[in-house]
């Protein structure tokens, strides 16, 4: 990349070339940080409005402020972010934006996370000279399924617009009308619907579009922020998980210009309702010999399902006994359960990916967030293994998850009925209860820590954002202690997923570097999908 | 429109003749030869310099220097070059352009065959603002009948020169006058000026490089490539030689259009052209060049009408539309007229111009009807500071311009107005 020599407030900065100078200051991750330039409209991931005028900065040998997002920069440019001058235009785009907007901070839910309330504290005044009323506009425009427009609070930046126009392509909203009667409305007969749509309250630099899902649902200064992975689809979508005591409260896309930009599809964004669904499965079960389902200790369970599985390999040999993964485990629960299984003797294995349909932008057929994970460290395509189960080659299966159920591989429960022995490790109820001798309840993405590896062979960390239910633990945990009450070589002491990390990328080339401790905060590629000299 | 011109110069003088606006009225004088010429003897960048030695300012407002626009064109075209022709004339006080349009279609044609060529254009948008309906119906006759004769089309004036003229009606916004709005609504879309860079010159319409010239300036052309570059500096001054068409409005006895020289004495042009005011009354304020331009104060008119001298009194020339008023006139009612028009057409983009044209509305009108304190003119003033050089396109800054005039010429009204009220008749009827 050509660079270009630049500075801004004194300090030198190399920039690649043919860039605007907020684009540039972006790539070098500075902006915001060392280079307090603010803005409203400009966004990294769309076109350049130069509307807000926010931006403006002084530019040496320029009569003119120059606004950042669309001053192209050049060898020897000197630019200046703190002059009187810059100040005096920032207040004066403050006092125009804040002469009508209403003061509704107290129930405006961007209070908090608010650029025109942040830039407002440090450029605005305390006091409007202005004794006009307010501009009066409806409070509650209904957008969409998902979306509500207050325009009294828009700011008229346009990045919805410039979002369903330019990565959507779906160019519901406009601006309509001009001057002070401009407001953003849908293009006539439309409904903000599309896969994206929630984007538009992220991207939102004011209260103006709020979710439906999080309106009015909490105050942000109340919520935790922990940095994870959405586990909706193959993909892998960057994001925070807001939460507080009373469980997760959003998800939010973050920004990860390898993955997913700075957007999350909106099944995605709402994929943490599983969370909380009554039918999470909250405590082991044992099969009674009246052929009931009683709950029970996890110990208990272990211990039961480790006798069931010793006398079926004392019988029919381990070679019975399949072990069919979940997609939805972490790369560390999977290594673990692929040990269990050598150490037992078998190599029947396989993974029941749920399959729907994918779009040409983020989301991805394979319907959970780790396949390749679970394709690299050995659990292939689980149809051979479906077959031999039909034909009645296995006796006994450690079962993740439900999607071997899916249409596409058993369509029902009806054919595990032949199996002796059936241990099901998984998060919520299903038809699989109807047959299974030993339940295991385990956790959800965001409640535990990991690698996954998305359809690029991107290896990324999920961190446990919130508490599963007391009852519910890592597979790779519930696996270890099977291993451990089995007497299995190599399985001995307390489980640790950093130790299972460790273990994976020193028994797997492929997984060399990607350690939880260690992994970049963007993720990293898995070795034999690294580009030379790339992270 | 026939009675509205007062003086004729070399663009006007066949101008009331019913003949000239037919291609054969039009080449009995002469036309096209220019154009002829200059397509056939000369090459694009021949004209270019001739156009450039020449000095001829845009007469749109801007008064930029045409051959040194034509001159940011790229030179042998990797696709499409246009040429846009602005006859979306829409500042309040100006109304040459139609006259042009109505009267002299041809004149227009033979102008834009030239600068298209000069520019390496295949294609002219003419863009006609909606409210001109008969100019629209003469250019689409002139178009059609030069089209017909083959001066344009593939071989236009069997130069080989290929082009076509596409005629475009707006749709009634201010906006769309200025240059990349009026691109912007070419193009189907809301007009709404786009920051520069790009220029259009690099990337303009439909994403090719573009030239944007005014009516009146392309209909100088065909004259200065006729009758030469010293013929055409013998008229208007050193920096801005030609001629103009100086539309003269509001209280002056005789109004309408003069073309004469640039340069020419606003006094005179007012006192002696136009046939001064009516008796018994006094000259309180001129707008020099459209409501856009700060109004000069009657003691301050013996001002030569070009940019440079105008600007040396902290206005301009701008389309050279002059609004005189007389002492019946409030001038705070002249800054409520002109900012209500503003706050109307702002395209709303900037957050500048968006708010502050509306905040400056409400602070004249709240002024006019008594509500103000003394504190509120000098936030006035301090608005208008703030809508100056910050934003997309000069609309803020002519937004700003013409109250700031009002405050600094006419300060006396506006303190007036904080004690008692408006003291005039209703001679500007809102």
């Amino acid at each position: 990349v050509t660079t270009v020599r630049i500075t801004v407030d004194g300090v030198m900065y190399d920039v690649p070339a043919d860039t605007n100078l907020l684009d540039a200051l972006d790539a070098l991750g500075v902006l915001m940080r060392e280079v307090d330039i603010p803005y409203y409209c400009w966004h990294p991931k769309l076109s350049v409005d130069a509307s807000c005028r926010m931006c403006q900065v002084e530019v040496a040998g320029e009569p003119k402020l120059q606004i950042a997002c669309s001053t192209p920069v050049r060898e020897g440019m000197e630019v200046s972010t703190r002059s009187e001058r810059v100040t005096s235009a920032r207040q004066g785009v403050m006092e125009l934006l804040l002469v009508n907007h209403p003061l509704d901070c107290p129930i405006c839910d961007q209070a908090g996370e608010c650029d025109l309330q942040d830039f407002s504290w440090r450029y605005g005044a305390s006091r409007s000279r202005s004794k006009e009323p307010r501009r009066a506009l409806e409070k509650r425009v209904e957008l969409g399924p998902s979306i509500v427009l207050d325009r009294e609070r828009c700011i008229l930046c346009r990045r919805c617009v410039r979002f369903c126009r330019e990565i959507t392509g779906t160019g519901e909203l406009a601006v309509v009308g001009r001057a002070d009667r401009s407001v953003i409305d849908l293009q006539p007969g439309s409904q903000l619907c599309n896969d994206y749509s929630m984007n538009v309250a992220d991207i939102c630099p004011v209260g103006a579009l709020t979710t439906r899902e999080f309106r009015f649902a909490a105050r942000v200064w109340n919520l935790k922020s922990v940095e994870s992975v959405c586990g909706g689809c193959a993909r892998g979508c960057n994001i925070h998980i807001d939460s507080d005591s009373t469980g997760v409260r959003r998800y939010r896309p973050r920004r990860n210009d390898a993955v997913n930009d700075t957007w999350m599809c909106d099944r995605g964004r709402l994929s943490h309702e599983t969370i909380t669904r009554p039918d999470r499965l909250t405590t082991s079960l044992v099969r009674a010999e009246d052929g009931v389902l009683v709950s029970c200790t996890v110990d208990h369970a272990i211990e039961h399902a480790a006798v069931a599985l010793g006398q079926l390999v004392e019988a029919k040999g381990a070679g019975v006994i399949a072990g069919i993964a979940s997609a939805h485990a972490t790369n560390e629960d999977l290594f673990v359960f692929k040990r269990l299984m050598e150490a037992m003797g078998s190599d029947t294995l396989g993974v029941a990916v749920p399959m729907g349909e994918g779009d040409g932008l983020l989301i991805r057929a394979e319907k959970a967030a780790n396949a390749m994970g679970a394709g690299r460290i050995g659990f292939g395509d689980v149809s051979a293994l479906l077959d031999r189960l039909r034909g009645g080659g296995i006796a006994g299966a450690l079962i993740m998850g439900s999607d071997l159920l899916a249409p596409s591989h058993l369509g029902s429960s009806e054919v595990l009925h032949k199996l002796d022995c059936m241990v099901v490790l998984d998060t919520h109820q299903s038809p699989l209860l109807r047959v299974a001798d030993i339940v295991l309840p385990t956790r959800l993405l965001a409640e535990k820590d990991g690698t996954i590896t998305n359809c690029n062979a991107r290896v990324q960390r999920v961190r446990r954002a919130v508490v599963a239910p007391p009852g519910a633990f890592d597979e790779g945990e519930l696996i270890h202690r099977l291993g451990v009450a089995l007497g299995l070589e190599g399985f001995d002491g307390d489980y640790g997923v950093e130790a299972a990390s460790v273990a994976l990328s020193e028994s797997l080339a492929d997984f060399a570097g990607t350690e939880l401790k260690g992994l970049p905060p963007g993720g990293r590629c898995l070795a034999s999908d690294r580009d030379e000299g790339a992270a | 429109m026939q009675n509205v011109l007062q003086i004729a110069g070399y663009l006007t003088e066949h101008s009331q003749d019913d003949a000239y606006q037919t291609l054969a009225g039009y080449e009995s004088r002469g036309g096209y030869e220019a154009a002829r010429r200059a397509l056939a003897q000369r090459s694009p960048e021949q004209v270019v310099a001739m156009i450039g030695d020449a000095g001829l300012r845009g007469r749109g407002g801007g008064g930029f220097s045409a051959g040194t626009k034509w001159g940011f064109m790229p030179g042998e075209p990797t696709g499409p070059h246009y040429l846009v022709c602005n006859a979306d004339e829409s500042e309040p006080g100006s109304f040459k352009d139609r006259l042009l349009l109505e009267r002299c279609p041809h004149l227009l044609l033979e102008g834009i065959l030239i600068a298209a060529f000069a520019i390496r254009a295949e294609k002219t948008f003419l863009y006609i603002r909606g409210e001109y309906g008969r100019a629209a119906v003469v250019m689409r006759e002139a178009i059609e009948e030069a089209h017909s004769a083959g001066h344009l089309g593939p071989d236009s004036l069997g130069t080989g020169f290929a082009h076509d003229v596409v005629l475009v009606r707006g749709a009634g916004a201010y906006i769309c006058g200025e240059e990349t709005g009026l691109i912007e609504s070419l193009e189907g879309k809301k007009g709404q000026p786009r920051q520069r860079p790009p220029y259009p010159a690099e990337r303009g319409a439909f994403g090719r490089p573009t030239t944007v010239n005014n009516v009146e300036t392309l209909c100088h052309v065909p004259h200065i490539i006729e009758k030469g570059v010293g013929w055409f500096r013998a008229f208007g001054t050193r920096d801005s030689p030609g001629t103009t068409l100086f539309g003269v409005s509001g209280h002056v006895v005789r109004p309408g259009l003069f073309e004469l020289p640039l340069g020419t004495p606003l006094d005179e042009l007012i006192f002696e052209h136009a046939g001064g005011i009516a008796a018994g009354r006094k000259v309180k304020g001129v707008i020099p060049g459209g409501i856009s331009m700060p109004v000069l104060p009657a003691g301050e008119l013996d001002v030569a009408m070009t940019n440079e001298a105008l600007g040396e009194k902290g206005s301009g020339l701008g389309t050279g539309g002059v609004i005189v008023m007389d002492d019946s006139t409030c001038m705070v009612r002249v800054g409520c007229v002109i900012s209500d028009f503003f706050r109307d057409e702002s395209c709303g983009q900037c957050t500048q111009c968006r708010e502050g044209t509306s905040w400056i509305n409400k602070l004249v009108h709240r002024i006019e009807r008594g509500a103000a304190a003394r504190e509120d003119l000098g936030i006035l003033l301090d608005v208008c500071g703030k809508l100056e050089g910050q934003t997309i396109c000069s609309f803020a800054d002519a937004a700003a311009w013409p109250i700031q005039g009002l405050l600094r010429h006419f300060r006396s009204d506006f303190e007036a107005h904080l004690q008692e009220g408006c003291g005039f008749d209703g001679s500007f009827a809102l």
